[in-house]
């Protein structure tokens, strides 16, 4: 493998695209395990996301209606989510496992239903290459030919961190994953507050499906997100559920994976397995204290019951 | 609380209990009703729809093997998820278990070994069984002595351990057969294999070993000491922890028997079934093995039944999409969709706990007060 700018600004590009996704997930997992709910889901929120993006922009050929498919599919689930697991007091665990499960199967079921063996390439998001900028070296592959979607995954986190820490909405967001009751005591709905944490992060998820099929793909296949939404779940932790290192996270993990195609393209010392493994790995380092201190939000996984203090 | 409201809702005991095992059969006829639906709006009848899936399920002889040979997987794992239940614990981490399991076998069970062939299989389960105990040692000491939660880190461990498969397949000099096309291992010697049940069919001995695994934990969890500390444990750490029971260790051994369940599991499929060892050989068993335990109120006993029903169903819907075309994916949206049924219904049962609770405080404060006057 041999290692020149072109190949760096190759590589460079393709990190970038392929952390989108998940960077756009990862706005959604924050704030959803800030208001103490675990959205293991977002695996499948992100796969129902990714056909509906598809199915729309292949029925509609408008890449704005498809994304509004995208997000509405990611949000169905995300009530449903956030029904079983705050109106229900379910075990989010077994709902979000559940939820995975559903829409592992019924993408399969639809897609074979909606394109009888046809591999048509849909219509994909604009690329944003402004004259000019386009055609400076080195950054011009990297940052100015990218499409829409990628620019919005890197405005998205921004956005989300000001919100988080500069609003009184965002306050009452941290605040009701660490400590419900007295949120509750100050006279905030905490159903609401995590209802919309849930339906954002389903949002959120259904974006990045779409993000991760109509930026280059163009196509559906059966399991395509193939484990994205737990990376994202890694990047939660490694990132310390803050919006922006979540998102630096997600950038991180995006370069190995892209690291990782052309490690097999090329071969490598290190076999690309093991570049792969990384998030995982750095998540459960991160867990037990190997890498900095990690501590979730409080309340995380438990059910909120207004009657038990 | 409202008293009055209290008394209105209060049910006899008899109907929770009726409430509590007609449950997860309530929440399937549901699921089965909701895909009838499905595939109703997809232009098919779906009573031709169900009577195909029946027949590829139980039509014939091998039909009833495929079924069985479906349910294998999904009942080991889901025992593995069972025992972890009753300690408190989900382990989330099957899929992982399954491969690491795998795994273990295959080295065992593809290398000629100086014995008597029965005492290579032996070994060759054996060493699944401790693959996957193995695969559970990190969650497993992070949970009870650091305290750190059992589910993130073995959902973490599922991808780590299927690309830790995809590499001992394709790196030389490990697992890798010399000269394959794909990645794979050898195939697993005869004498490593689980011996076939029926001949002509694929029905192997591990639905045998699982339904007596099945048994096993049943009776351990319910008449031993071990049972007693485990469900104790689940119940009140705290309890147990007075008790005198040591808290840590308990859940330490709880979760190395569930991975090396789940490893059994992978085991199962690779000296049965599959016979070597290849990239993402389990394709998601695990997942649904954990579904099917949970369908089965982590009863061992229960397993067995939840196994083979949705055995069943993943081997008709095969029939059904030849005879149908409603895609055989439809199983496991049953599967997923029963499960958030029975979610859904459960909170009904706990506040009916919640309220019961609420009437014997009650009771107690008014024998108090009487006593005190």
């Amino acid at each position: 493998m041999e290692i020149s700018l072109s190949f760096i600004s190759d590589w460079l590009a393709a990190s970038i695209r392929s952390a989108a996704p998940l960077m756009l997930v990862s706005v959604g997992g924050v704030y959803v395990e800030r208001t103490g709910i675990f959205n293991i889901g977002m695996e499948g929120m992100m796969l129902a996301g990714a056909l509906a993006a598809i199915a729309g922009s292949f029925f509609t050929g408008s890449t704005f209606v498809a994304t509004i498919c995208a997000m509405a599919a990611g949000g169905v689930l995300g009530i449903a989510h956030a029904y079983l697991t705050v109106s229900r007091r379910a075990n989010q665990i077994i709902s979000g496992l559940a939820i995975n499960i559903l829409a592992l199967g019924a993408t399969n079921m639809l897609f074979a239903r909606l394109f009888p063996a046809v591999k048509t390439r849909c219509r994909l998001y604009p690329v944003l290459a402004p004259e000019g900028l386009h055609d400076i070296p080195f950054l011009g592959p990297v940052i100015f030919s990218q499409s829409v979607i990628i620019w919005i995954a890197f405005i998205l986190p921004l956005a989300a961190a000001w919100v988080m820490y500069r609003t009184t909405w965002g306050l009452n967001i941290r605040a009701v994953g660490d400590h419900p009751h007295a949120v509750a005591t100050a006279g905030l709905s905490v159903f609401r507050l995590k209802y919309v944490g849930v339906i954002l992060s389903g949002l959120c998820s259904g974006l990045g499906g779409s993000a991760l099929v109509l930026s280059e793909l163009g196509y559906f296949a059966p399991n395509i997100t193939a484990g994205r939404g737990f990376i994202v779940l890694a990047a939660l932790v490694v990132g310390k559920w803050n919006p922006i290192w979540a998102a630096v996270a997600c950038l991180f993990f995006g370069g190995a994976d892209a690291l990782q195609l052309r490690v097999q393209a090329f071969g490598a010392v290190i076999p690309y397995q093991f570049l792969v493994m990384l998030p995982y790995l750095l998540t459960i380092a991160a867990l037990a204290g190997f890498v900095g201190r990690t501590v979730g939000p409080k309340t995380v996984g438990q059910p909120y019951d207004p009657e038990r203090l | 609380m409202n008293r009055n409201e209290t008394n209105s809702l209060w049910l006899p005991g008899l109907g929770a209990i009726v409430l509590s095992g007609a449950r997860p059969l309530f929440a399937i006829a549901l699921a089965l009703l909701a895909s009838a639906g499905m595939i109703w709006a997809s232009g098919v009848n779906p009573f031709t729809a169900y009577a195909a899936l029946a027949q590829g399920a139980f039509g014939n002889i091998a039909s009833l093997a495929n079924t069985c040979v479906r349910a294998t997987p999904l009942l080991l794992g889901g025992i593995g998820v069972a025992v972890g239940l009753k300690a408190g614990l989900l382990n989330v981490g099957v899929e992982g278990q399954i491969y690491a399991g795998g795994a273990a076998a295959t080295a065992v069970g593809i290398i000629a070994l100086p014995v008597s062939p029965w005492l290579h299989l032996v070994l060759a389960v054996l060493a699944g069984f401790l693959g996957g105990g193995l695969w559970a040692t990190i969650p497993a000491y992070l949970r009870a002595y650091r305290g750190i939660s059992e589910i993130v880190v073995t959902l973490m461990m599922n991808y780590i351990g299927l690309y830790f498969i995809s590499w001992l397949v394709e790196f030389p000099g490990i697992l890798a057969e010399e000269g394959a096309v794909f990645p794979q291992s050898p195939l697993v010697l005869k004498s490593a294999q689980l011996p076939i049940l029926i001949r002509g069919t694929s029905l192997h001995t591990g639905l045998i070993l699982g339904v007596g695994l099945a048994v096993f934990f049943f009776l351990l969890l319910r008449f031993s000491p071990f049972g007693f500390r485990t469900r104790m444990v689940g119940g009140n750490p705290e309890a147990a922890q007075y008790a005198g029971i040591s808290v840590k260790r308990q859940i330490l051994i709880v979760i190395l028997v569930a991975g090396g369940m789940g490893g059994l599991a992978g085991t199962g499929e690779v000296l049965g079934l599959k016979l070597r060892l290849f990239d993402a050989f389990s394709g998601g068993v695990g997942y649904e093995a954990i579904a099917v335990a949970l369908l089965a109120n982590g009863n061992p006993l229960g397993v067995i039944f939840s196994a083979l029903f949705f055995g069943a169903l993943k081997a008709g819907a095969n029939k059904m999409q030849i005879v149908t075309g409603i895609e055989a994916s439809m199983a496991i949206v049953v599967l997923a969709l029963a499960v958030l049924f029975v979610i859904a219904i459960g909170f009904g049962e706990r506040k009916l706990g919640a309220i019961r609770k609420a009437k014997e405080r009650n009771q107690t404060e008014r024998e108090a007060q009487a006593y005190g006057d």
